[in-house]
């Protein structure tokens, strides 16, 4: 038996929030440093370098934001059905519905210049919806579980999108490469610059946030949600309806999703490609992104920046520092391990443990 | 090592410390880890060759395990860093280096199997249909059955290329031999690799050829006693006994021969609009081998010579002989002898080169049909 | 035409191995009411520790310990966080599968393209070998640890149906409240199946790296530990339905391979997710709304007093 046990905090205080997470980047700044200085790397020196490449140089930032456009589309949308107590882990297999959908309008609509765009972005949010529809229908009508099915759902639109670019949509002009043709110049998004950072694309995740904060805050619908989320069976003898809230919010969760999608193809790629390459684990990095936002959908495009910060570091490690590739990973990592390690602290207080106590306490 | 190679990126990231004779710097961008066997470590293998051939008037560094979009991003951090060269080795590389090279129009850039040029961008290809159709000899002098396997990753041209030039090669030996194709839709997927070629196996192929980034087909057929080849490089490590031969990629000839162009001014960021490498025996880019040097192993030398056919052409020859009769006259040129010199019909019949025809490399870059002898699903034929 | 369906189950047998030993382990720790996505990285941690000192000790059984023992600290690191500091277990999972494919990759440097030198040899299983026909081939050349696999989901069967052990691990999966208030450790036992997973997974891991594919290649489970997730949950954590379900899944695997001619093999390996969704689908009408045997307290943290 430990000699202290974990007692519950109230709501922790904004400071508490900002000490405990800075605590958690500096362990995590630590260990990374340790790791650097083993393989022979001074950590100051490596550090200095990451920030230089990346928050300091105009197109290093570029690639940090550009990497958090889609963190930050998926996650916001998490963040939501999170709120709800919907365990959505299929932010993936949305976004890759979501850009097959856009890409499908881009190829073969042969839509003009002025609807293409928002043709894309409609298709790509209706998809997305739809992929996360099933499991919500088989959650609400059923009870299946949601983890298991939006998980399933993941490797179902892999393989679709393996399926068409290596099938039906293969691109006839690439020798037999398994991408589809490249959009047409209407069905691209305007970038700033020469960086890939397609600006609409990042002013629409600001918008989303802001409506689902709002939402959530401000609606009858966003009530009955974190009723849900908060205490199911309140919300029930309150007479929330389970099934139109659930189907509304995963509307909203899985379509951001795939909006992500579409900024993806539509402004990077330009071509639908395969989903190791097309989306780089982003949904999956967007749960972690609403999470370590608190399920806060604004504080998740802080969260989401983070991340994409973490990504990039991890190029300007493997091209710059010399280090091994293989470092980028065990890097993201212990930042993960280390946020999620200091999360207790702000849930709980060390308590130690008075002697008299039931023989049966917990550990 | 590494300490002063930091110390090296710093001295040169300050202003005036560039002096006239600093070195060439080259970077090379993988696509996957550089140690594991497959193409990247073929290229790496190079890159250090090229270190060792030109000392200290070039400097290269390496970034692996790339993603494909990844690279234009990889592309800015390493101009950021000083390369004068960046040799882009994947085909999946082409929207990157394309979108990045105006914007570094003093750079050199390379995309490795690609076929799009630039003022600054040049394309270079080390290819190994000829060695594979050596292979195909090989192989169909080693089996019992005439019933050879093929592991493909896509079916993008190359890989078909390979698999009709392993397929001419066999029925050069045996007329009757077929070659079993199976596709991974991967170009790393030790799983399916071993599934694969199990299951050939299991259907009665007793040779065994393969395009995947792995040394697994060769340690499945192994196993069973199984001859297979070496993919790249040597993979003879990985099982001594049933290494047959193989076909080797030297990237290092093209690498050095166009470095050399670069650093006597010859070859400059705008004048690349032409320059295409695709390179063959005759250049000693590619080779026939189990490991390099060694054509094929010895343990499969003799029955190999001890194997006669009758040759329409040669008359009674050994197999052995065979081989070398033909590979001898690859390596003087394309025009001495090519598998695909015409007349060439495809398995439906469909005459694919006239008589006497010598396809281009832009038939070769484009080529989608199957050889007679290849059994199996193929992709986008012509019927 | 009749080999091909031996030739078939022979293949899913081997297939499947890898995937029975990971799955087995979740459906424990899943039993017990946690979630572990980490499968992935536990079974990478095992598959290079297993070759690692396989490699030095010139001995793979010696290699499959180091390999269970990796596997098992990958998970304790996981029932540190979601079970004791009561963190959230999807992020600990994905962040234990981030970190663990990395941390192989850094350590599998030293090994990458080196085949094993002592491997673990297929066996042929007396008696049942010399049967016509099937003998041959379906028990003429598997390896030890595919058969260990179906006596593991044996034993696990029988632990967690008619033990008290079973019954144990089963009451903190479904009410752990009732299992706190009836005076049972939960988050030790927790602790204690998270860690069980992940030896499971480690023995996944080293069959991968010390017999299937004797040697150490960066990134080599190649999303295997995802689908054995999938798997635990399509047998709807039984032990004994995951040996259909894997041996389902490794025939898809392998019809891919053997049937690509008549179908699109990436339509046939989605099928083991579509079945997956359509097996809770089907269950859950069949026997009425959520009654398909998912332990009540899944994926929820425990702590007295809370929901």
């Amino acid at each position: 038996m430990l000699p202290f046990r974990l007692e519950k905090r109230g709501v922790p205080s904004a400071g508490l929030i900002w000490g405990v997470s800075l605590a958690a980047v500096a362990v995590a700044m630590l260990l990374t440093g340790v790791l650097f200085a083993f393989f022979g790397v001074p950590p100051i020196e490596a550090f200095r370098t990451i920030v230089e490449r990346t928050i300091l140089d105009a197109r290093g930032l570029s690639e940090v934001v550009r990497r958090a456009i889609p963190l930050m589309l998926a996650g916001v949308g998490l963040t939501l059905a999170f709120r709800a107590n919907f365990w959505n882990i299929g932010a993936e297999g949305q976004l890759l519905i979501g850009a097959t959908a856009a890409s499908g309008i881009a190829l073969f609509s042969g839509l003009p210049a002025g609807a293409m765009l928002p043709t894309m972005l409609l298709a790509a949010f209706l998809a997305g919806a739809a992929w996360g529809l099933l499991p919500a229908l088989l959650k609400t009508r059923l009870g299946v579980n949601e983890i298991i099915t939006t998980l399933m759902m993941n490797y179902v639109a892999i393989y679709i999108v393996r399926w068409l670019i290596n099938g039906p949509w293969k691109g006839p002009s690439l020798g037999g490469f398994s991408y589809t043709e490249r959009f047409a110049p209407e069905a691209v998004l305007p970038t700033i610059g020469t960086t890939r950072l397609h600006w609409p694309t990042l002013l629409l995740a600001i918008a989303l946030a802001l409506f689902v904060a709002w939402l959530l805050a401000r609606t009858r619908f966003g009530f009955e949600a974190r009723m849900m989320g908060e205490s199911p069976e309140a919300a029930r003898y309150a007479g929330v309806n389970f099934f139109k809230t659930t189907l509304t919010l995963i509307l909203v969760s899985a379509g951001a999703a795939g909006l992500a999608g579409f900024g993806e193809v539509a402004g990077i790629h330009q071509r639908l490609v395969d989903p190791g390459s097309l989306s780089l684990g982003y949904g999956y990095t967007a749960i972690i992104v609403a999470l370590l936002a608190r399920k806060n959908p604004v504080a998740a495009l802080v969260t989401a920046l983070l991340l994409g910060w973490v990504a990039a570091s991890g190029d300007v490690m493997k091209i710059s520092l010399g280090l091994p590739s293989q470092i980028t990973g065990v890097t993201s990592g212990l930042v993960l391990l280390s946020i999620i390690g200091s999360e207790p602290f702000l849930r709980y207080r060390l308590v130690r443990r008075e002697p008299a106590r039931t023989p049966s306490e917990a550990i | 090592m590494r300490r002063l190679f930091i110390a090296l990126l710093f001295l040169a990231s300050l202003p005036f410390a560039s002096a006239q004779d600093d070195p060439l710097k080259v970077a090379f961008i993988y696509v996957s880890p550089a140690g594991d066997y497959g193409f990247s470590y073929a290229h790496e293998l190079a890159r250090q060759k090229v270190d060792a051939h030109f000392g200290d008037a070039i400097e290269t560094v390496f970034v692996e395990a790339v993603p494909e979009p990844d690279v234009e991003p990889t592309i800015d951090q390493l101009v950021a860093d000083g390369a004068d060269v960046i040799l882009g080795t994947s085909f999946g590389y082409g929207d990157g280096i394309l979108a990045a090279a105006p914007r570094y129009p003093d750079v050199i850039f390379g995309w490795g199997t690609g076929y799009q040029r630039a003022p600054n961008v040049f394309t270079y290809m080390a290819d190994l249909y000829q060695p594979y159709y050596l292979n195909g000899m090989i192989a169909a002098g080693l089996s019992e059955t005439g019933q050879l396997g093929y592991v493909a990753a896509f079916p993008i041209s190359e890989v078909k290329r390979h698999i009709n030039a392993f397929t001419l090669g066999a029925r050069e030996v045996n007329p009757d031999a077929t070659v079993d194709v199976r596709w991974l839709f991967n170009w790393f997927d030790p799983a399916g690799t071993k599934e694969a070629t199990e299951a050939m196996i299991a259907e009665g192929v007793d040779v065994i050829a393969f395009t995947e980034d792995t040394p697994t087909a060769i340690q499945t057929a192994a196993e069973y006693d199984v001859p297979s080849f070496s993919h790249y490089a040597s993979m003879v490590e990985f099982s001594p006994e049933t290494v047959a031969s193989g076909h080797l990629v030297n990237w290092e000839v093209i690498y050095i021969d166009f470095l050399q162009k670069v650093l006597d001014g010859t070859y400059t960021s705008d004048n690349l609009s032409d320059v295409d490498y695709f390179w063959l025996l005759e250049d000693d880019a590619v080779e026939l081998g189990s490991e390099p040097g060694v054509k094929i192993a010895d343990a499969f030398v003799e029955p190999l010579q001890n194997t006669m056919v009758d040759h329409p052409e040669l008359g009674s020859i050994s197999v052995y002989d065979l081989v070398m009769d033909r590979h001898d006259k690859m390596v003087a040129g394309r025009d001495v002898y090519d598998p695909f010199l015409g007349p060439v019909v495809d398995r439906n019949g469909n005459e694919v080169y006239e008589a006497g025809y010598l396809p281009t490399i832009g038939d070769l870059t484009s080529l989608e049909w199957a050889a007679p002898g290849v059994v199996g699903a193929w992709d986008n034929e012509p019927q | 035409m009749d080999d091909q369906v031996w030739i078939t189950l022979a293949r899913a047998l081997a297939f499947s191995t890898p995937l029975l030993w990971a799955a087995l382990g979740e459906i424990i720790v899943e039993r017990s009411g946690v979630v572990n996505l980490g499968v992935e990285g536990m079974m990478i941690l095992g598959a290079i520790a297993g070759f690692a000192v396989a490699q030095t000790t010139g001995d793979p059984w010696v290699g499959l310990l180091a390999a269970m023992a990796a596997g098992g600290a990958a998970a304790l690191l996981h029932a540190v966080f979601a079970v004791l500091l009561r963190s959230d277990p999807y992020v600990s999972g994905l962040a234990l599968t981030i970190f663990g494919l990395g941390l192989s990759g850094l350590i599998g440097r030293a090994w990458v393209g080196r085949p094993l030198q002592n491997a673990m040899e297929p066996i042929s299983l007396p008696g049942l070998a010399s049967l016509p026909v099937v003998g041959e081939i379906v028990f003429g050349r598997q390896h030890i640890l595919t058969w260990g696999g179906l006596l593991a989901a044996l034993i696990l069967w029988v632990l967690l149906h008619h033990t008290r052990l079973g019954l144990i691990v089963r009451t903190v999966g479904e009410n752990p409240a009732a299992a706190d208030a009836a005076g049972l450790p939960v988050l030790r036992i927790r602790i204690l199946t998270v860690v069980f997973g992940g030896v499971m997974a480690g023995v996944a891991g080293g069959f991968l790296s010390l017999a299937y594919r004797p040697s150490w290649g960066q990134g080599m489970t190649n999303g295997l530990g995802w689908i054995a997730l999938a798997l635990a949950i399509f047998a709807l954590w039984d032990p004994l339905r995951a040996v259909f379900a894997a041996l389902l899944f490794g025939a898809f695997f392998t019809l891919a391979y053997s049937l690509q001619s008549q179908f699109p093999p990436q339509l046939l390996t989605m099928m083991p997710y579509l079945f997956t969704i359509l097996a809770l689908t089907f269950t859950a009408v069949r026997k009425g709304r959520g009654a398909f045997g998912a332990p009540e307290a899944l994926g929820r943290p425990y702590a007295r007093g809370e929901r």
